[in-house]
């Protein structure tokens, strides 16, 4: 692999992500959310897979095939499962974010000020050391104030959970563009703690949907004492 | 008036309040074998007690020995010494320790105390031992958090009553107060001389300006003196000392209190050295508002142990009037009285060491026996616990400070110090030290009728209820290690210049010299008010026998006395518990005296009987003193500190969304700012 093919693909791969990002800030539907979200995870797996291509490295072609499995498939296909549970009607108000706190054009602001600001304060970080993947670490800054936006404008606690994993990608995504290859085993155990942790986010909502008949997470408000 | 049953399981509680003489008998046919992890909870705290005696007579006669272990935790490293100021608390703590590891043998029996808590009684005496030997600030500190931990653990011991757990948190609380004064005061400390090695700290105190010293200076004295129980963070002694068990309030009241003291002594003296006038003259205050604070609520208290823990804080108060008037008098040139006040200072602390701890063991035995504390129905413990009752009794008079008594001693030669005449001109020693005659004196007396009360109360007279009169006499070990303490008492009380090496050696890297105090004849100051206790004992035993012997006599050329008929009795007859005086009413009189000070909380509840408006059913009268210090300090403090509470807790609204916000900005702010 060239170099130039090298940075085009990293550069795409950073684009996707930050592109899935925002359009998850803009679709209201739940399905879709959550196919962005496997897009995003796609976009995720092939910046390790096209660096170890460059690089020849099997380990780290190895770290991206898990993170395409786990991030790309399962978590995608546990939160497809919670989707088709809501209701019968197809367009019903539990599969959609009917009412979020902010307005979309609000939220798609907001994402640019957080992008613009993730650029801003990581400028030490991309002066440091102009690589290819260095280029890319505003990305993951974005993605993570993104994911904290979403999780903090949705009422659903699915739609939460896209958030809480768009947060953990960016986190992922500036661990392996920072460092260049975590070792496997730290990589392996972060993902089974995202995946646990969707686990219980799932049973989450499932509980608070057959409590309440919705999964609005404001109706929490009563737990505090 | 509580009315209390520590010793007991909560699950027997309720059972044993019905019927208590079913409960009785039950423990009565209890094996009276100690289990094995009473013998080896009690050989454990033992033998670490008796490597402790030796470490600090090793350290008193001059031994240096240090070890410094780098590798135990990163970047600091534990580092110990052994110091002859540091050893006569080793010596103090190791001794109280061996005595109660022979004592909770028997104690631990019948299952007043589990494995658990015999299992950190070790800890918690090693701990003990290893704060005086900590050679620097990092270590100290460990050691003092340490030891912290584990007290509390143990006051914990019977942690499913609700007075338990209060006592717990107040305990908790105020020792991390205390802690976070000394942190504070310390790294202030280590950062101003540039080193954490108490040595260094000491060769380099001269750099630091004298406006951090007196920080440092309050801040240690604040936080050591929580921990000696003086004023104003007192509170959690007299909840922690009566709620947790005996053998445990025994170490603390005779070995962890008296590390408050090293602590002042350690830094406030020894290493930020000889100060200005109002450092010595806020350790007699603190002395004497803690000495008269503490004996007055002693005075009316009729929980047995909740007065000896009281007792405590008094006798802490006077410790810290005999260093403060130290200090004032070195800065005033006369440094001859002051040695003489830092050696009734230290002696007192010894002597209350022997003392307390008798008193707390034999309140333990007595609990064990009958499951009460409260005075108002104990009664009649001198025919069915004879044993204890007399070993009580020589506590009690150490604890009131007379003749022939372990702290008549200390406290004579503390007025001795207290009395001596200022130098012409110098109005601050003119007015305070009579003031502190005035306190130490009133103190003193208050103590003899608080020790009266306790001893009379509740040892003499006649039994007040079922348990008190079926009490049955300590095992074995318990008696044992009473026993000792008795002797150490006795031995102190006799011959308190066998201290002497202790004390020359104790004192010899301090700025201010401790005096000797000689041989039978205790005269430091070339006669004036000597005295020879040992002397005086050996007068006072001849007398008696002499008076014995004379009524003997006299009563061979007496007419055979008639045999009683009761006409009217004068009250010797059918004489019942009711008619005897109880601890309540026996602290009335005080309780009036000092109204002012101790406010008592008074509650009275009229049951009219049904359908008449001038038949009572019952009456209930309730009196408790409350604490000022707690209604006028502590209130404030934690209603400023639930007003501040509130505030943020209206950021609180529930709402998962906003708590994401702030986090989300926090994030953001923290990335701005790092950047």
């Amino acid at each position: 692999m060239n170099q130039d093919l090298y940075t085009a693909a990293m550069n795409t791969a950073a684009g996707t992500l930050l592109l899935s990002a925002v359009l998850v800030v803009w679709r209201r539907e739940l399905r879709a959310m959550v196919m962005l979200l496997a897009c995003q995870g796609v976009a995720l797996a092939a910046l390790p897979v096209v660096d170890g291509i460059a690089h020849a490295s099997a380990e780290v072609i190895g770290v991206g095939v898990a993170i395409l499995a786990l991030r790309g498939a399962i978590l995608p296909a546990v939160l497809l499962r919670l989707v088709a549970r809501r209701g019968p009607a197809r367009r019903g108000p539990a599969r959609r974010e009917s009412a979020p706190v902010v307005g979309t054009s609000l939220s798609l602001l907001i994402t640019a000020l957080l992008t613009v600001t993730a650029f801003a304060i990581t400028r030490p970080i991309v002066l440091l050391q102009a690589t290819v993947g260095s280029m890319a670490v505003p990305v993951s800054f974005a993605l993570i104030l993104i994911g904290i936006q979403v999780m903090a404008t949705r009422r659903r606690a699915l739609s939460q959970t896209v958030g809480f994993l768009m947060v953990d990608n960016g986190i992922t995504s500036a661990a392996f563009l920072l460092t260049s290859g975590v070792p496997l085993v730290v990589e392996l155990g972060a993902s089974l703690d995202v995946l646990f942790v969707t686990l219980v986010l799932g049973l989450l909502a499932r509980q608070v949907q057959a409590h309440f008949g919705d999964s609005d997470v404001g109706r929490l408000r009563e737990l505090r004492d | 008036m509580t009315m209390i049953r520590a010793a007991r399981r909560p699950e027997t509680t309720a059972a044993a309040g019905a019927e208590p003489q079913a409960s009785h008998d039950a423990r009565q046919g209890h094996d009276s074998r100690p289990s094995a992890a009473a013998v080896w909870g009690g050989a454990a705290t033992l033998l670490v007690g008796l490597a402790g005696v030796v470490c600090g007579i090793a350290a008193l006669a001059g031994r240096s020995w240090s070890l410094s272990l780098e590798s135990l935790f990163p970047m600091v490293g534990v580092q110990l010494e052994l110091t002859p100021l540091g050893g006569l608390f080793m010596l103090l703590t190791g001794a109280v320790a061996v005595i109660v590891g022979i004592y909770s043998a028997g104690y631990a029996r019948a299952g007043h105390l589990g494995g658990f808590p015999l299992a950190v009684m070790p800890i918690f005496v090693a701990t003990m031992l290893l704060v005086p030997a900590a050679a620097s600030v990092p270590t100290f500190l460990l050691m003092w958090e340490l030891m912290a931990i584990s007290s509390m653990v143990l006051v914990l011991t019977g942690h499913r009553r609700a007075e338990v757990r209060s006592a717990g948190v107040y305990y908790a609380v105020l020792t991390h107060l205390g802690f976070m004064a000394i942190l504070l005061g310390l790294l202030l400390l280590s950062a101003a001389t540039g080193t954490t090695r108490f040595a260094e700290i000491s060769a380099a105190i001269g750099d630091v300006a004298p406006g951090a010293r007196t920080v440092i200076f309050v801040l240690t004295l604040l936080g050591f003196g929580s921990k000696a129980g003086l004023l104003p963070l007192h509170a959690w002694l007299p909840r922690a000392h009566a709620e947790s068990p005996s053998p445990v309030s025994a170490l603390m009241s005779a070995a962890m209190v008296t590390l408050g003291v090293y602590g002042i002594v350690r830094i406030d003296l020894d290493i930020l050295g000889p100060g200005p006038r109002w450092w010595g003259l806020m350790m007699l205050a603190v002395g004497a508002v803690s000495a008269l604070f503490g004996v007055l609520h002693a005075s009316v208290a009729t929980d047995l142990k909740r007065l000896l823990a009281f007792s405590t804080t008094e006798n802490m108060g006077f410790v810290l009037v005999a260093l403060g008037a130290a200090a004032l008098l070195t800065s005033s040139g006369m440094r001859d009285v002051a040695a003489l006040a830092l050696a009734a200072g230290m002696l007192h602390l010894l002597v209350h060491g022997s003392f307390k701890m008798l008193a707390f063991l034999a309140a333990g035995s007595v609990q064990n026996a009958t499951g009460i504390r409260d005075l108002d129905r104990l009664g009649g413990m001198a025919r069915r616990m004879p044993v204890t009752t007399t070993l009580f009794g020589v506590a009690a008079l150490g604890a009131a400070g007379l003749p022939v008594g372990a702290g008549f001693v200390s406290e004579w030669l503390l007025l001795q110090s207290l009395i001596h005449r200022p130098a012409p001109g110098d109005t601050l020693m003119a007015l305070t030290m009579p003031l502190a005659i005035g306190v130490v004196a009133l103190s003193v007396g208050v103590g003899v009728v608080t020790m009266v009360k306790a001893f009379g109360v509740g040892f003499l007279a006649r039994p007040r209820t079922d348990e008190a009169a079926h009490a049955r006499e300590a095992d074995a070990p318990m008696l044992v290690a009473m026993a000792l303490a008795a002797l150490a008492c006795t031995v102190l009380a006799l011959v308190p210049a066998a201290l002497d090496p202790a004390l020359r050696a104790f004192g010899r890297t301090l700025p201010v010299p401790v005096a000797t105090l000689g041989g039978v004849v205790i005269g430091p100051l070339g006669g004036l008010g000597s005295i020879a206790p040992a002397v005086l004992a050996a007068g006072m035993v001849g007398a008696v026998i002499f008076a014995v012997a004379l009524s003997r006599i006299g009563a061979r050329s007496r007419p055979p006395a008639q045999s009683a008929v009761s006409l009217w009795a004068c009250g010797a007859d059918g004489l019942t518990s009711r008619m005897e005086y109880t601890a309540s009413s026996f602290a009335q009189p005080m309780q009036r005296v000092f109204h002012g000070v101790l406010r008592p909380e008074t509650d009275l509840s009229v049951v009219r009987a049904p359908g008449s408006s001038y038949d009572i059913a019952k009456m209930a009268y309730r009196e408790r003193p409350t604490d000022a210090v707690e209604a006028h300090l502590y209130r404030p403090v934690l209603r400023l500190v639930r007003a501040a509470a509130g505030w943020v807790r209206r950021a609180h609204t529930g709402s998962v969304q906003l708590y994401l916000v702030y986090g989300g900005l926090g994030l953001l702010i923290v990335l701005v700012l790092a950047r």
